[in-house]
Formats: structure tokens, C-alpha cells, sequence
């Protein structure tokens, strides 16, 4: 069905040559940048690579990236990228300083707990105190608040992904695709919540 | 023990004096022995006497043994003992004692020893060094007293989810001399010292937790047939609580504790508690919770005469939760709670030169004093002041905010001025919604702000020297789910005209990423006051324009749609520094459009020029360019567009213009650039 729309969609377009704006939550690009977010910050730390140079050559003009021949070109329709093929973006300043601040923390306080099954993925993309009694009384109340940064920190980059996206409104859609990645990228052993109940990956 | 007496007593007399057998045995079985504490079933005892010697083996088998006032059950307990006379009368016997789930794998084997001479009867469990002594005197039949001596915690589970169906020792040692008296027709009774060493409980969801815990204690514990009552009273010493999001580091010096409990079917009453723990904090007051373990009823006072151990002893884990670990306090508090199962019916605190500071710098306040009262019902009046504070890092002077609360809000009875950066901030009223059932805080309020001074504020953001004021009413703001929606607008007067800021709002104002977006609308600017502080050269003129959608995420800017423009007015002159056109040009990388050579600029000090307009469309980190053209129409945001677009449109001669061709600038590095410029670091070839 979403294909015979496409189809129709574009004989639209070339009919009235105007520009379609796809309002479509990205849900592939999501996925795939959800993909790359979690894994920098679940993964063993590796060293980080030394920052790309500036693109543009003499690190001033911005190149727009390379886009490829569109055939809808020909009859004079100027593809507007932003709209119909959105470039899900989520390397703003402040998402990547949360990111790496949640990778130290990954590494510093919540690892450990993941792998003894104190903590665990909740449904909606945070991370739950799954088993306190896994973890020294001494230790509960760093990893509480360790857990309670996270979950600000998470609930902040959902928000800001979203909005730097230029629509607030996927707030909720790109809270469940991380949901789903940071399952979907979890060591195995590591526990998380399905349908309300506890599972064990 | 008494039953003990008698069995033995009637295995012995058969056994001894009976005629049959050379090794004289006899046995008893007996379907159901019942006594004050405890009943047994299906026991089996057995005595074998071999003839002429000075000793038999006893055997005592019990089927189920059941103790439902202590909450003791064993099965299967099977106990074997020499047993001999004591010369006096009486008889000793000790031998091990097994028992389904008695002992763990790898624990010392546990021993049972019973005297029962003509006046006593003494009966020593011990296992390692742990010994539990049951004394009775056949004077007292109603009394037993135990002594217990580094008997482990866990022997006392039964005893403990009784009381408390949840609670699990998992370590620890116990002292005590307990006296369990059984009247006839009375309450059992046990009481005595107890002294707790290392001990170590939790609930299987973890959310009650003790480790390391010390204590000497009194114990008052008495069980009728429809309720419990427990008098608890003496101090701790050092270990670790844990209650929900509550954590307790207990100092090295004695806390007192006295807890005076009613247990019944429908959960449990706490008349009196109190908790002294010196200056740092005395608690007293009642409770009563429902047997699912939660609050019903709380009024609960909380006194401090010196707060800055609190913090650390009390409210780590709590104020980590809401991000503020870093939190300190100094000064005195005195205060009241109280809660019932519909949540929190009335808060009275009383400050004295209390002092806050946040360790990341977020907020201070010194010098608390007076009240604050909430109610969730009848109306109540209270103030409260400050000496100074800040805020972001930005000062604030002494005020008053007299308060009123009633049906669950707190207002501001009359408004409230506290004088910051250089100006006057007033509340003209403020409300505020504690956390209640689902609902979050809430809070509204209407405020405003009276020639605030830019140049301190442009100084502790550190931002460049600007000068002017800053002016406004927000006749209503409103914080709801962590976002800070401003109705209203501001008005900031710099450069000889005016910035209206409007569609103020704020996310997480104070939690991650603090986010502020706005719509600003720039009117009438001295372009030469403006280049001056940011040493750009000097352009002079007026500037118009606006800065729309601006979104700055943890006060960086991130996005924004904005045009600025010169507007020609009557006796203003506009001409643009040659210092200017290179700053421009070396930062927006953009090339001359001149009838002179480039070389040539260098010849002249300033140009001439028309118009001036730049804009700029900022989202993902890149800014689309464009100049004069673009203007008063909506960025495309296409990158495909390769003609140039003019930024200077020159006037007289020599005529400059400046044109850009990148329409596509990665912002950061502009940013950079602008900074460079500011501070004089670049130098901009002219080719």
C-alpha cells in the first residue's frame, strides 16, 4: 500500500511540479543513527579517533554532501532534501556532549551493574533498578543517582534529537526506537523489560 | 521444658526398672505434645540403658515441631545424647541436633545440651562460638529466660517475619538476656537487652536495607491473640540504613531510637517514635502504615540546630535523585510534616540563617530566614527571606516573599522585589504546586523586570561588552513537566535602540541541556556601538532585522532563522571600515565584486556604502547563507542555489560590494572565526 502511494505521489508531483513534503517519521535513518548513538555508548570504551577535519577543504565553505543524480531533475524539479529525505540528524553540540558525558558514565558506574543484573532497560528507554538486593547497600545510592543522571540525560537527548529534527512531535517515536536499540545492542545477559515482565538477553 | 521433664522422666522409669531385657530399652511415641510456646507431633523417644553402666543413649525424634508465637516450624528433628545422672537428683545430656534446613552446608555442627536438675531446667543450643541458653527455674514456670551469646541474626528470622513479613537477615550477630514469660491466660511476653553487632537486613525488592549496623537496644515485645506491641528503645551505633530513596550513613557517635509499635490486622501504628541524633538532627512524631508496608498516616518533626552534616548523613541519596548531590547547607531548620495516605497535608518550616550552595554553581542562597507553610487545607500565613543568592551566576539582592497556602498551594500574598544585575526583578505573584498523586510540580507566576544592566550580565555570561538595559513584564509563566513557558515579552534598550525578546520559554531549566528559545526582534541599532564591541571594525548605520526560532541548548545557540539589515535614515551616514570589509569577508569567506583591483582597498580607509544585509537560517550545525537579496523573503535552506549573494552593496567611489558563494557555512567554524575576529587573532588576506 505505502508503495502505490509512492508512486502515485511522485506521478503527482511531476503533474503539478510541486514539491511534496514527507512528514513520514524517518524511521530507517532513525534507527540507523539510534544505532550508532547507543553503540558509542554501551560499547568497551575504544580509543577514540582522532576529529575529522573540517570538510570544505579550506575549512570555511560547507559542502553540501554529494547527492546523486535524481531523476525528477529532468523535468525541472529541484529536489528539496531537507523535507523529502530528511537527514536524521542527532550530532548537535549539546546531544554530543551528552552522548560522550553517558559514555564515561556507561563506563564508570552502570557497566558493571548491567552485567550483575542490578540494572536493567525499561520499556520506554531508560534504565531501571532492576534488583537493588544485587548490589551493596553502599553502593545503592551512587548507582540511584548514576541512574537518575541517566535517565535525565536520556530523556534530554529524545527531546533534543526530536527537536533538532525540526519536529518536537517524533519525541515519542524516537524514545522507542532507542528503546529498542539499546536492547537490541545490549550485551548478552543483560536484562530488559518486554511486555511489562523482565527478560534476560 | 517442662514436657521434656515429664517424657523423660516417664522413658527413664520404664526403662530402668524394667525386667525384660538385659539392655534395657524403652520407647514412647506420642501423636501430639502441646505447651505454652510450642507444639510437637509425632515424637518418638527412645532410651537404651546397657546393664551396670553409668550412662544410656537417649533418642528424641520430632516429627513437626511448631512454635507460632516465635514463628518457628522445624521438621524431622532429631536429637541423640548420652544421658547421665548429675548426682543430684537430676539429669545432663548433650549430644548434635539435626533438623530439616537446620543446618547449612559447610556451618559448624550444632549441639544440644539439656540439664534438668531438680530446681532448673537448662537447656544450650550452641554451634561454634554462638551459644542460645534456655533457663527455667521450677519456681517460675511461667519465665524462661534466654541468654544469647554471638547467636547469628538468621536464627532469629522466624522471630523477625513475624513481625515483619518482608524483612530478611542476611548477616550479623545478637547479644542479649531476653526473659519470655507465658502467664496463664496472659500475652507472651519477651523482653530484655539486646545488642546487635554487624547486622545486615534487606527486603527482597531492596528497597528497606541495613548493613553494618550496631546497635544496644531494649525490647518490650508482647503478642496477644489479635495484635502485637513492640517498645524498642536505645541507641545506634554507626552501619548504613536504607529506606526507598532515603539513605542513612549513621555517625560513629551514638544515635538514640525509640520506637513504640502496635501491630494488628489492619497493619501497623506507630503512637511515638524518635530518632536523636544530636545537633545534626532530632525526630520525633507518629505513623501508621497499612500491611502492604505503605504509609497511611505521618506527622513527623525534624529538628536541626546545625545542618551540614545533614546532607551527607541523611539526604545524599534523595537529592542525588533530583540531580543536586552537590547540594550544602549550613544554618538551623525546625519543621513539621505531615502526611496521610492522600499525600502531604501540611509542611511548616522554620529556617534560621540557613545557607545553600549547589557545588556546581547552579544557585546559592544566604542567609535563610523566617517560615514557610503549606497547607493542604485551611489557609495559613508565613514569610520567608534571604540576605543574597545567586542564580547562574548571577547575583541577587536581599527580599521577602510573604507567602499564604491553602487547599494544597502556595502563593505569594503581596508581590515580591529582590533587586539583581543592576535592576530590579519583582514577582508580582507566584504560585506553586507541590508534586500531588500523578501530577508533577506546577507553578505560575508573573514577573517583572525593571532596567536589569546588560554589561553585568553580558560580563557573567561572558559575553561581549555590551551595554544597555534591560526591561519587561512576563504577566504569566508557567512551569509544568519540566518546561518554563513565559507569556509576555521584554524589551532590552542597547545600542540607541531596542531587542524585543517574545515566545520565551525554557526546557529543564533546571536539569540537562537547560534549553531557552525565543523570537527576537531587533529595531534601530547603532551599527557603530555594536561593530565597536565586538572590534569589528566600524560600520556605521542603523540595523533592523530579527532573530527568530532562536533555540539555545545549555546557552548555545543551536538554531535560529534570522536577517539583519542596515536601514537608511535622515543624517545617517553609512560607511564601512576598511577593517570592517575584511573582517566580513574573511569570515563569510566571501570574495570582492569591485570595480578597484583588491590590491586597492588597502588604499582607502572606509567605503561608502548602500545597504548592508546579511541572513542567516541555522539548523544541524549549518548556517544557509544569504545576503541582501534574501532579505524580507523565507530562507530556502536549498544548497543548490550557486549564484552569489551580495552582503555590502556599495555606494559613491570607490564602489565596493561584497558577495558571498557560500551559501552553506558550517556554523562552528564561523563561530570560531567571529571569535578570532573579535579578538584580533585573525588576518584576512587581500587578494
Amino acid at each position: 500500500m505505502r508503495r502505490l502511494l509512492g508512486v502515485s505521489m511522485v506521478a503527482a508531483v511531476a503533474l503539478t511540479a510541486c514539491v511534496t513534503i514527507n512528514v513520514y517519521f524517518p524511521a530507517a535513518e532513525a534507527k540507523e543513527a539510534a544505532k550508532v548513538f547507543v553503540e558509542k555508548v554501551i560499547n568497551d570504551a575504544i580509543p577514540a579517533p582522532a576529529p575529522a577535519p573540517a570538510p570544505g577543504g579550506g575549512g570555511m565553505a560547507f559542502e553540501a554532501p554529494h547527492r546523486g543524480f535524481d531523476p525528477l531533475m529532468l523535468i525541472g524539479i529541484a529536489p528539496a532534501y531537507a523535507q523529502s529525505q530528511p537527514d536524521f540528524n542527532i550530532q548537535t553540540p549539546a546531544i554530543t556532549a551528552i552522548q560522550s558525558r553517558m559514555e564515561q558514565r556507561f563506563d564508570s558506574a552502570l557497566r558493571a551493574h548491567f552485567d550483575s543484573g542490578a540494572l536493567g532497560f525499561s520499556e520506554d528507554g531508560l534504565v531501571v533498578m532492576r534488583d537493588a538486593a544485587a548490589l551493596a547497600l553502599k553502593d545503592r545510592v551512587p548507582v540511584n543517582s548514576a541512574v537518575a543522571d541517566e535517565n535525565r540525560d536520556r530523556k534530554a537527548v529524545y527531546r533534543e534529537i526530536a527537536v533538532a529534527n525540526s519536529h518536537p512531535e517524533w519525541e515519542g517515536q524516537i524514545r522507542s526506537v532507542f528503546a529498542k536499540q539499546w536492547v537490541d545492542s545490549a550485551k548478552s545477559g543483560w536484562w530488559y523489560q518486554r511486555g511489562g515482565a523482565w527478560k534476560q538477553k | 521444658m517442662s514436657i521434656l521433664r515429664i517424657l523423660l522422666l516417664f522413658v527413664l522409669s520404664a526403662a530402668l526398672w524394667s525386667p525384660l531385657a538385659q539392655a534395657r530399652t524403652a520407647t514412647a511415641d506420642i501423636a501430639r505434645i502441646r505447651t505454652g510456646i510450642a507444639t510437637l507431633e509425632q515424637v518418638h523417644v527412645r532410651l537404651d540403658w546397657p546393664k551396670n553402666a553409668d550412662r544410656g543413649t537417649l533418642q528424641l525424634r520430632v516429627g513437626k515441631l511448631n512454635a507460632p508465637d516465635l514463628g518457628y516450624a522445624f521438621r524431622n528433628v532429631m536429637w541423640q545424647c548420652p544421658l547421665q545422672r548429675d548426682g543430684d537428683g537430676g539429669w545432663r545430656c548433650e549430644g548434635e541436633l539435626l533438623s530439616d534446613g537446620l543446618r547449612s552446608a559447610g556451618a559448624k555442627p550444632m549441639r544440644l545440651g539439656i540439664d534438668l536438675a531438680t530446681a532448673f531446667t537448662d537447656v544450650v543450643l550452641r554451634q561454634g562460638e554462638a551459644r542460645l541458653e534456655v533457663h527455667r527455674q521450677a519456681a517460675t514456670p511461667d519465665d524462661t529466660r534466654i541468654d544469647l551469646v554471638k547467636v547469628p541474626l538468621v536464627w532469629s528470622q522466624a522471630l523477625l517475619s513475624r513481625a515483619w513479613t518482608e524483612g530478611r537477615w542476611k548477616t550479623g550477630q545478637l547479644d542479649g538476656r531476653l526473659v519470655v514469660s507465658v502467664p496463664t491466660n496472659q500475652p507472651l511476653r519477651v523482653s530484655g537487652p539486646l545488642m546487635l553487632a554487624a547486622a545486615a537486613l534487606e527486603t527482597p525488592d531492596g528497597s528497606i536495607a541495613a548493613e553494618g549496623l550496631g546497635a544496644n537496644l531494649a525490647l518490650d515485645y508482647r503478642n496477644t491473640a489479635n495484635e502485637q506491641r513492640v517498645d524498642l528503645r536505645g541507641t545506634l551505633r554507626g552501619g548504613e540504613l536504607l529506606f526507598g530513596s532515603a539513605y542513612v550513613a549513621l555517625p560513629p557517635t551514638p544515635v538514640t531510637l525509640e520506637i513504640n509499635a502496635i501491630g494488628d490486622a489492619s497493619g501497623w501504628r506507630v503512637p511515638t517514635f524518635l530518632w536523636g541524633d544530636g545537633d545534626t538532627l532530632t525526630t520525633r512524631g507518629s505513623a501508621a502504615f497499612a500491611p502492604d508496608g505503605s504509609v497511611r498516616a505521618l506527622d513527623i518533626q525534624i529538628d536541626s540546630k546545625d545542618l551540614s552534616p545533614v546532607t551527607k548523613r541523611y539526604l545524599s541519596s534523595w537529592l542525588g535523585g533530583f540531580g543536586l548531590g552537590d547540594l550544602s547547607l549550613t544554618g538551623g531548620l525546625r519543621s513539621r510534616l505531615r502526611l496521610d495516605a492522600a499525600g502531604m497535608q501540611g509542611f511548616e518550616a522554620s529556617f534560621d540563617r540557613v545557607d545553600v550552595k549547589e557545588g556546581s554553581g547552579m544557585f546559592r542562597f544566604d542567609g535563610l530566614d523566617g517560615e514557610l507553610r503549606y497547607s493542604a487545607a485551611a489557609p495559613v500565613d508565613s514569610a520567608v527571606r534571604w540576605r543574597s543568592g545567586q542564580l547562574y551566576g548571577l547575583d541577587f539582592g536581599a527580599s521577602t516573599l510573604p507567602l499564604h497556602s491553602a487547599d494544597g498551594v502556595i502563593a505569594l500574598r503581596s508581590p515580591a522585589s529582590v533587586d539583581a544585575i543592576g535592576g530590579t526583578l519583582r514577582f508580582d505573584r507566584f504560585q506553586l504546586r507541590p508534586p500531588h498523586g500523578e501530577q508533577g510540580l506546577q507553578a505560575n507566576f508573573g514577573l517583572t523586570l525593571d532596567a536589569f544592566d546588560i554589561g553585568k550580565l553580558a560580563q557573567s555570561m561572558g559575553w561581549p561588552a555590551f551595554r544597555g538595559t534591560l526591561s519587561g513584564s512576563i504577566p504569566d509563566a508557567r512551569y509544568v513537566d519540566d518546561r518554563l513557558v513565559f507569556e509576555g515579552g521584554l524589551e532590552m534598550r542597547v545600542f540607541d535602540g531596542s531587542v524585543k525578546v517574545s515566545s520565551l520559554a525554557m526546557e529543564r531549566p533546571f536539569g540537562v541541556a537547560p534549553t531557552l528559545s525565543a523570537d527576537l526582534a531587533i529595531d534601530d541599532l547603532d551599527l557603530l556601538s555594536v561593530t565597536e564591541v565586538f572590534d569589528f571594525g566600524s560600520i556605521s548605520g542603523r540595523l533592523d532585522g530579527s532573530i527568530r526560532d532562536l533555540r539555545l541548548v545549555d546557552w548555545t545557540a543551536t538554531a535560529f532563522d534570522s536577517e539583519l539589515y542596515t536601514q537608511r535614515r535622515r543624517g545617517v551616514k553609512q560607511r564601512i571600515s576598511q577593517r570592517a570589509v575584511q573582517n566580513i569577508s574573511s569570515v563569510g569567506d566571501a570574495s570582492f565584486v569591485t570595480s578597484l583591483q583588491g590590491q586597492l582597498i588597502g588604499l582607502f580607509d572606509d567605503f561608502g556604502y548602500r545597504r548592508l544585509g546579511i541572513s542567516c537560517r541555522l539548523q544541524n550545525q549549518i548556517c544557509a547563507m544569504g545576503g541582501l537579496e534574501s532579505i524580507g523573503k523565507a530562507a530556502t535552506g536549498s544548497g543548490s542555489d550557486t549564484s552569489g549573494f551580495t552582503v555590502v552593496q556599495g555606494a559613491g567611489i570607490p564602489r565596493l560590494n561584497v558577495v558571498g558563494f557560500n551559501r552553506q557555512v558550517d556554523w562552528p567554524t564561523l563561530v570560531e572565526r567571529l571569535e578570532a575576529v573579535g579578538s584580533g587573532e585573525l588576518k584576512p588576506v587581500v587578494q
